[in-house]
């Protein structure tokens, strides 16, 4: 239950605006809010949870869950994300073993993620255990938008997705 | 064949599955949506879908049978697909219920080509000709059934129906052959008698059954500035007939007297939505821009089966693109109307979750969103999703995502809105004061300064009078809606 500061109703958790009041629920600065109440333009560019633009001069940053190095990927046309097995040959450009991808239950070559123009697309291969983007279960082979800051789910193996702008030196 | 569903994105799984892969699948879903542990009505739509796809591919022989038709069919387009966006990403496990939003998108394939669609209609104006029309309202209301008779297409098909106490048939449903002669028509309409809707409702479905079909928009738009009385439920039955026939119904309402909260209730039902025209000159945009909007479909008929694990509740839905609407929740599937080639149709789902007593990856929801699409050979499109959420001791602090911020911080305005009217209607006056003076702090913060004072000159009113003002509380009711249009036109623009 969440008191409401402003009125003291009672939320159930998980309320982001008071039922009684209307009062903002989450997070501390109450002005912050304000100012994404009125647009959501201001906002672009910033690291949000939301930004589909994957730029030429992008990179991945992507963080395995409970693993506090960030692994930096320069995209090419196609990214595969599995696990490495020594008895096969191929070798995914993403190998999710040292992440105990294993246990975790990650195909040997479970997604495939995909540059378009300025996109990217995260397809799932078909793999035995799935691969889910925000909770949502990815049909195998259709292709689906990452978003900058979205969580992708290889079988158990929870990853977190962020674009990084690289400065541009030329 | 075209409008075969593919069982096997109905059981979810790969075409080259094996049998004991289905098997599974069936028994999983079996155990989340069986009408013996789930009531709930998108779960015992679901289901059925389900057990009868597996009647097929559980049984080897008529699997084989089916596969060899499914390989040969032709590829068909992703017309459109769907995104689900929650509130929270790990959800606390606690020992009380808590409440989860879920985005949800349909998205169009935005590479289609533009000129491929334009759907032609079947369009019924049903126009309130009681005596309060009398006047500019009905005048106005003329000038913009012509406007509409212009722009309309040979292959649009078009009729009128006036109503006061009783309906009367002015242009019979038909393709457009002689637009001035329709026109004429339209011009004899003089204002006499009260406000009976049903009657002119159940005459308008009559007009548009006669070429009701698939290859069509089927859609009535009604015109009215009254109240009706006594026949509320018969025109609530004939929307959720309406509904079951593919016709959407909009409204439009004059002035302050008309019943709102009554014809939401028949929008709603039937992926329509209602406007409030303040001025009449305003009639003649928002029916134009309505009718325009109609024939520019990729998708008509669009609705969206919601199917939860048996212990989470479906509180409320509501449309936020392309037109703000409440979306009833006792009904499966939810009617949307049409889905536009450029914009997505989003509708927010707010859940009830139970107490969650373990951690771990958990099921939320199957969802399917099915549309007619309208042109080619009119398929039936079907994007099937099943949705989960992880539970923990400790989540992670996040803030919750953007979109579903912006789109509930407006919301929470005009359900607080809603909240003042029922205090009202409930006679709770001090109640009602207190939620329209918090709702009038709200705006003011929001920058909202006319409809802040509209709701404080409403909440003095109030406590003196015990009621809203008709005027004051449409004000406040589609001032509200009106930035929810706001939040979606922002993120049309930043929508890529």
């Amino acid at each position: 239950m969440k008191v409401c500061p402003f009125c003291a109703h009672g939320n159930r958790e998980g309320v982001l605006f008071c039922e009684e009041c209307g009062q903002v629920l989450f997070g501390g600065d109450l002005t912050a809010t304000r100012k994404l109440a009125r647009s959501t333009v201001q906002l672009e560019g910033k690291n949000t949870w939301g930004t589909a633009r994957f730029s030429q001069h992008a990179v991945i940053m992507l963080q395995v869950r409970d693993n506090p190095n960030m692994v930096e990927i320069k995209p090419g046309t196609e990214t595969t994300v599995g696990r490495y097995d020594p008895s096969s040959s191929v070798r995914p450009t993403i190998d999710m073993s040292t992440y105990g991808g294993y246990e975790n239950g990650v195909s040997r070559m479970h997604a495939i993620i995909r540059r378009g123009e300025d996109t990217l697309t995260l397809i799932d291969l078909g793999s035995a255990n799935g691969t889910h983007l925000n909770g949502q279960r990815l049909v195998p082979n259709q292709p689906r938008v990452l978003r900058d800051g979205d969580e992708v789910r290889f079988g158990k193996l929870v990853c977190r997705v962020f674009f990084k702008m690289i400065e541009n030196n030329t | 064949m075209s409008n075969e569903q593919d069982l096997y994105t109905i059981i979810g799984v790969s075409p080259n599955a094996l049998d004991e892969d289905i098997r599974r699948a069936f028994r999983q879903a079996s155990m989340r949506l069986h009408p013996d542990v789930n009531k709930n009505p998108g779960a015992i739509n679901q289901y059925r879908d389900i057990s009868a796809a597996y009647q097929i591919l559980g049984d080897a022989q008529a699997r084989q049978k089916y596969d060899q038709r499914y390989h040969t069919r032709p590829e068909t387009p992703e017309y459109f697909s769907l995104r689900v966006t929650p509130s929270k990403r790990v959800l606390t496990k606690m020992d009380e219920p808590q409440v989860l939003y879920l985005l949800v998108e349909i998205i169009p394939d935005r590479t289609i080509e533009r000129s491929k669609l334009v759907s032609p209609v079947n369009v019924c104006l049903v126009v309130d000709r009681s005596t309060s029309m009398n006047g500019v309202r009905l005048e106005r209301t003329k000038y913009a059934a012509h406007q509409i008779i212009d722009q309309l297409g040979e292959h649009d098909v078009v009729s009128v129906v006036a109503f006061s106490d009783r309906a009367e048939v002015l242009i019979k449903a038909a393709p457009l052959a002689d637009k001035n002669a329709a026109k004429v028509m339209v011009t004899t309409l003089t204002a006499n008698g009260g406000t009976e809707i049903y009657q002119g409702l159940q005459t308008g479905y009559d007009e548009i059954k006669r070429y009701l079909g698939r290859n069509y928009v089927n859609h009535m738009v009604l015109i009215t500035d009254g109240r009706t009385y006594g026949d509320e439920q018969e025109c609530l039955n004939l929307a959720e007939q309406a509904a079951q026939d593919g016709i959407g119904i909009s409204a439009m309402g004059f002035g302050e007297e008309w019943n709102d909260s009554f014809l939401d209730r028949i929008a709603s039902r039937t992926g329509g939505y209602t406007e409030y025209i303040r001025s009449p000159s305003a009639v003649v945009r928002f029916l134009n821009e309505r009718i325009r909007s109609l024939g520019d479909a990729l998708a008509e008929r669009l609705t969206l089966s919601l199917a939860p694990d048996p212990d989470i509740v479906v509180e409320s839905a509501f449309r936020l693109i392309p037109t703000p609407q409440p979306v009833t929740v006792d009904a499966d599937p939810l009617q949307l109307g049409q889905l536009q080639p450029k914009m997505n149709t989003s509708v927010l789902v707010q859940l009830q979750m139970p107490a969650l007593r373990h951690q771990g990856f958990r099921s939320l929801m199957r969802i399917v969103a099915s549309g007619d699409i309208m042109w080619e050979n009119h398929t039936l499109h079907q994007v099937v999703t099943d949705t989960s959420i992880e539970v923990r001791d400790n989540p992670p602090d996040e803030d919750p995502p953007l979109a579903i911020l912006d789109a509930l911080g407006k919301l929470t305005l005009y359900r607080m809105q809603q909240k003042a009217v029922e205090s009202i209607q409930k006679g709770d006056v001090r109640e009602a004061t207190r939620k329209l003076e918090n709702l009038a702090t709200r705006l003011l913060a929001a920058g909202q300064e006319d409809l802040a004072n509209a709701a404080m000159a409403e909440a003095r009113r109030v406590s003196q009078t015990h009621a809203l003002s008709d005027e004051g509380q449409k004000n406040l009711k589609y001032g509200t809606k009106m930035l929810l249009l706001a939040t979606s036109q922002d993120r049309r623009d930043n929508e890529r």
